[in-house]
């Protein structure tokens, strides 16, 4: 599963003093500032409800905020938004919510349609995506028929079809087997676009990022490398994501 | 999870389902306002026409019992419908005894019936011989308003949220009812329409939120364009010269 390489322009985010609240009084983000470099597989680590799905919804104008955000450095404003949509993809945490099509082709010729493609560079995406992500002879499906790690893959696939030079992941290690979190991984890997992933699980995401930020109540505690932040067990447990019950787990086991 | 609603037979492969969604909306709907301006009380048509729905059940595949439970889903509203007429007759205070009355009393409401089943049958197979969103693609391509497409195609996929997040919470709720539930059976379904409709929500603005992250503006673009074929002509000219040969008696 290795996706072609595609032309890339900068795929940087530069996020400033980002605040915002779903309800008044009750702010969600506080005040965040994250710079990724073009290329980076950045990590955003924290505990539920510490604001890491709503930071990255504004990454592609679903959300706006207080502050700036920039893509490529362009700010993100209702202006730029569809522009900016084209060149960040969002992978969500349930697939379902990405799959509204009737057929797997479908979802997957939806991003690229929108951007308007022509039918034929529409169609060669679909194929190009669905080799890339070894989903051939799925293309008449519907995906609410597969399990869920192909819907997973196909998820990703209507994302990579768009040719993002930004590729955001929510939580996409939840719920899979260790051969899918091992496949996925592999996949980000090879991307070739800056990766940013959401999520609560520190190990994979340490695995594949070589920067992390830590989100606790809306606020950056630190970033840092992946192996530094991972080694400081004080501040994970300050942010309930401490590991050392796996360990002793582990110990017990093997 | 469970998803067959309006388009449970579009998968089937028929002469029917092979025609262009466009003929099918425009035939169909033809068929529906021949059928619907045959002359109050006049049953001479009927045989004709319902014959001729007949071979297109038959050619479509579409199983009989599917399109009886289909109206059967419609009969009360037809019933009604149909059933307050004699009793009009009855009641007015000109009714008369003359035999032409009593027929009027009777062929009146049988006419609406034979027509509102007609309709019935012809929209059951309309949407089971083609998937829901070409429907919405040949409406579009047939100049229908593309806001209502749209909602229209949210509406369906919002049916769908439902019923996942109604499996959900029934499934939830069986599992911690072992035997006979002690709370009131009303409280509880009160409750869990009040949460499927929450979550739903949620669920809706996720998806749309997804939609959104993928340059969706507002419509929907088609990516299988929609090309005419000779099957779909003759189609066309032999339906519609029968429909409306039958309704205007030629």
């Amino acid at each position: 599963m290795t996706p072609k390489n595609h032309n890339r322009k900068q795929g940087t985010i530069d996020i400033k003093n980002l605040c915002f609240s779903y309800e008044k009084d009750h702010p969600v983000l506080r005040g965040v500032n994250i710079s990724i470099h073009n290329q980076e597989r950045f990590g955003i680590i924290g505990p539920s409800g510490a604001g890491k799905s709503t930071l990255l919804l504004h990454l592609n104008g679903i959300l706006y905020g207080q502050g700036t955000v920039r893509v490529g450095g362009r700010e993100v404003n209702k202006d730029t938004a569809p522009e900016i949509r084209s060149r960040v993809g969002m992978v969500f945490q349930n697939p379902d919510d990405q799959l509204f099509n009737p057929t797997v082709e479908e979802d997957i010729a939806f991003g690229p349609l929108n951007m308007g493609l022509g039918p034929d560079e529409v169609r060669r995406r679909v194929k190009e995506t669905l080799e890339e992500m070894r989903l051939q002879g799925y293309e008449k499906k519907t995906s609410h028929h597969l399990s869920f790690g192909e819907r997973k893959r196909v998820a990703l696939a209507t994302v990579l079809a768009m040719r993002p030079e930004i590729v955001a992941f929510d939580e996409p290690f939840s719920n899979l087997d260790p051969s899918m979190v091992e496949q996925l991984l592999h996949i980000i890997k090879d991307l070739p676009a800056t990766v940013v992933i959401v999520s609560q699980e520190i190990i994979p995401v340490a695995a594949c990022c070589g920067r992390v930020a830590v989100l606790k109540e809306g606020q950056i505690i630190t970033t840092g490398p992946s192996y530094e932040v991972v080694r400081d067990k004080d501040l994970l447990r300050s942010c309930s994501l401490d590991l050392s019950i796996y360990e002793s787990v582990c110990k017990k086991i093997f | 999870m469970k998803h067959d609603y309006l388009d449970k037979y579009s998968r089937l492969d028929s002469f029917i389902h092979k025609l262009d969604p466009r003929v099918k909306l425009i035939c169909f709907f033809l068929a529906v306002v021949a059928v619907v301006s045959e002359p109050r009380g006049d049953l001479t048509g009927f045989p004709f026409y319902y014959l001729l729905i007949i071979l297109l059940l038959a050619a479509s595949r579409i199983p009989l019992s599917f399109v009886l439970k289909r109206c059967l889903i419609a009969s009360p509203f037809i019933v009604m419908a149909a059933g307050v007429l004699p009793l009009s007759y009855l009641l007015s205070p000109g009714a008369s005894a003359s035999p032409s009355s009593a027929e009027s009393m009777w062929f009146h409401p049988l006419s609406i019936l034979l027509k509102a089943y007609a309709a019935v049958i012809l929209l059951t197979l309309l949407s089971s011989t083609e998937k829901f969103h070409r429907l919405l693609n040949g409406l579009q391509k047939l100049k229908f308003p593309p806001v209502l497409g749209v909602m229209s195609a949210l509406m369906y996929r919002y049916i769908f949220i439902l019923n996942d997040e109604m499996l959900r919470t029934t499934r939830a709720r069986k599992s911690r009812t072992p035997g006979k539930s002690r709370i009131s059976r009303f409280r509880i379904y009160g409750n869990q329409a009040a949460l499927i409709f929450l979550r739903g929500k949620k669920r809706a603005q996720d998806v749309y939120n997804a939609m959104m992250s993928r340059g969706f503006q507002g419509e929907f673009q088609e990516y299988n364009g929609f090309r005419l074929k000779l099957r779909d002509g003759l189609f066309s000219l032999l339906f519609l010269a029968l429909y409306t040969g039958v309704r205007f008696g030629l």
